[in-house]
């Protein structure tokens, strides 16, 4: 009986219990967000009778899913929120957002002028014309362009993957093809030492975060098909698993495909994962052995939103405490605020900062060295906003290797 | 991945035993599907350095006879959690530690015993305002806090808090419990 009559996104087992709201970084800092409960299964009921209950402030929902890690009763209260605006949000977007959502397409632009255009997008003139035209707010630093993609770098400089016993294939994503191709090469000289060989998908999309967040469902969902295809591809050619070094790409292919675009990815799923929870279970399960240098010191763990929504912030914490002399603080859990595209808009700009406020200044209280993250748009706002280095789990972990112990360790 | 205390459930029984046994040195992990409004234990624990699975539940055990070995989760898949003692603080109804079916009230994580009224009629009282006959359901244990699945005691799976029968002081009976463990 229970199971019937329980809708997709099952808003009718909210208890009003307003938990959700409690952990809301948006309500906190924005009276005009009426927060996810009201948003979410609230407002659904109304959206059900009459769609022109649509409420605008949605908009202002990161999307961080913290509502649905402190749901007792498990409601998907960002899939609610998310999902509605989708399907009510209006059909024309600006320009801007399009441009924003657009990283795919951005990205192969702006690499072969990477020089021009990361010139360019640091001069104050260029900033206020972005913010006056686009509205893309003038205090945002963007990361800068690659000068080469990932997958030329991969190609071209990389050592032969050929040879390898086992194989595992990488989503790179858009932050490491088009802006910081070094993490890619980061991620395939730790697999290498670990004595596995790398492989690319045959064609990877944008994982499409930014499409949806920005209401782009339709191209959102192309990107789902595409990747899924391709991946459903390396898993029959051999590959152990879909590895990924970017929290929120992992969390969007895993959950949002299905719970939001309705793309089906059961069979994908259990192959689908962070490099890091790869990497633990074959440390605990004897397949893989690290061997570490000595590094000293002390840094901060930042646990991103979508990290804290997959669950797997201790896979990147009990491997960097693996780390023999590190000082590893684990920071509270908050989010920083960018939201990915949403802290680039003029609009959320100030909201982006006030929500951050907390995360940066218990950075600033660590009296740590730099900071560790999985998630790419929380190094951007961390590095903008709190003047601290921001490192990937991976390269922590491949810089306090012992590379040719740990390739001995692993050779067979 | 292994700890010396798993605890289940992260609300006022779960995080208070976390705070005793952290400070008692021991490695502990609270598995918890929810936050708890009782912030202040949960601030101590992850402040003390306990491991935190928020939003995350335990979907079965894995048994050795009357041993509970390890527990998955629905987040972490296929990563088995170990330890030495697990303790079973997941609550009463409104958190999911029982549920009630049309006839009878189960604890649905280990399926363990449940003290309850076979009868559903006297459930409740219909007075409104009467304390009610349900909110004394519980998990059985036995004289050192160990829960009964078919009656018979595990080894190393303790009830803490208000998934308990009965009257339930829940600071008291995570402190009590934690004293055995120490």
């Amino acid at each position: 009986m229970q199971d019937t009559n329980i809708s997709q996104n099952n808003f009718e087992q909210c208890l009003k219990c307003s938990l959700c709201t409690t952990v809301c970084p948006m309500m906190a800092a924005n009276p005009h967000y009426p927060g996810p409960k009201q948003a979410g299964p609230d407002g659904e009921r109304y959206r059900l009778k009459d769609p022109g209950f649509y409420d605008l402030t949605l908009k202002y929902c990161l999307n961080c899913k913290r509502c649905e890690v402190a749901c007792p009763s498990g409601v998907r209260v960002g899939d609610i929120i998310q999902a509605s605006r989708l399907k009510y949000g209006r059909l024309s977007r600006p320009l801007r957002d399009i441009t924003l959502a657009s990283t795919d397409f951005v990205g192969s632009l702006a690499v072969p002028f990477a020089p021009i255009v990361n010139g360019a997008l640091s001069l104050p003139i260029v900033k206020i014309a972005m913010d006056a035209i686009l509205k893309v707010d003038r205090h945002r630093t963007f990361p800068s362009y690659s000068r080469r993609k990932f997958t030329d770098i991969f190609e071209k400089d990389l050592p032969s993957q050929e040879g390898y016993k086992r194989y595992v294939s990488y989503f790179h994503g858009c932050y490491v093809n088009y802006n910081y191709p070094q993490l890619g090469v980061d991620f395939v000289t730790l697999m290498n030492a670990c004595g596995y060989g790398v492989r690319l998908l045959d064609r990877e999309k944008c994982c499409g975060v930014a499409l949806i967040s920005n209401g782009l469902g339709k191209q959102a969902s192309e990107n789902a098909a595409v990747n899924m295809a391709s991946m459903r591809k390396a898993l029959d050619g051999g590959s152990e698993a879909v590895l990924t070094s970017s929290s929120t790409c992992t969390f969007t292919m895993r959950d949002e495909y299905d719970h939001l675009l309705g793309i089906p990815n059961e069979d994908i799923r259990p192959h689908l994962m962070l490099a890091v929870k790869f990497i633990y279970d074959r440390i605990e399960s004897g397949q893989i052995s690290l061997a570490f240098k000595e590094m000293p010191g002390r840094l901060a763990y930042h646990t991103p939103c979508h990290m804290q929504k997959l669950g797997w912030t201790v896979y990147s914490t009990e491997l960097l405490k693996m780390i023999p002399g590190l000082d590893l603080q684990i920071l509270p859990q908050e989010c920083c605020g960018i939201s990915g595209t949403f802290g680039f808009k003029k609009e959320n700009y100030p909201y982006s900062q006030k929500i951050g406020a907390k995360l940066f200044e218990a950075i600033r209280d660590s009296g740590a060295a730099a900071v560790i993250t999985d998630c790419e748009t929380c190094k951007w706002q961390i590095e903008m906003s709190s003047g601290y280095r921001v490192y990937n789990p991976i390269t922590v972990l491949l810089n306090a290797l012992d590379l040719e112990k740990t390739k001995m360790l692993n050779a067979e | 991945m292994k700890f010396d205390i798993i605890i289940i459930g992260g609300g006022l029984a779960g995080a208070t035993a976390g705070v005793e046994l952290l400070k008692k040195g021991r490695k502990c992990c609270i598995v918890s599907e929810g936050l708890s409004l009782h912030h202040t234990p949960m601030d101590e624990y992850l402040a003390l350095g306990g491991t935190l699975l928020p939003g995350d539940s335990v979907i079965v055990g894995i048994w050795e006879e009357h041993r509970l070995k390890a527990v998955l989760t629905r987040n972490l898949g296929n990563t088995p959690l170990e330890a030495d003692t697990f303790l079973l603080c997941t609550g009463k109804f409104f958190s999911k530690g029982l549920k009630a079916t049309m006839d009878s009230i189960v604890e649905p994580i280990f399926g363990a015993d449940v003290e309850f009224d076979p009868c559903r009629d006297r459930w409740y009282d219909s007075d409104f305002h009467a304390p009610q006959p349900f909110e004394r359901f519980g998990v059985k244990t036995d004289a050192e806090g160990r829960v009964l699945i078919a009656g018979a005691p595990c080894e190393n799976l303790i009830a803490a808090g208000e998934i308990l029968a009965g009257e339930i002081d829940i600071i008291k009976s995570a402190k009590d419990v934690c004293r055995t463990l120490i």
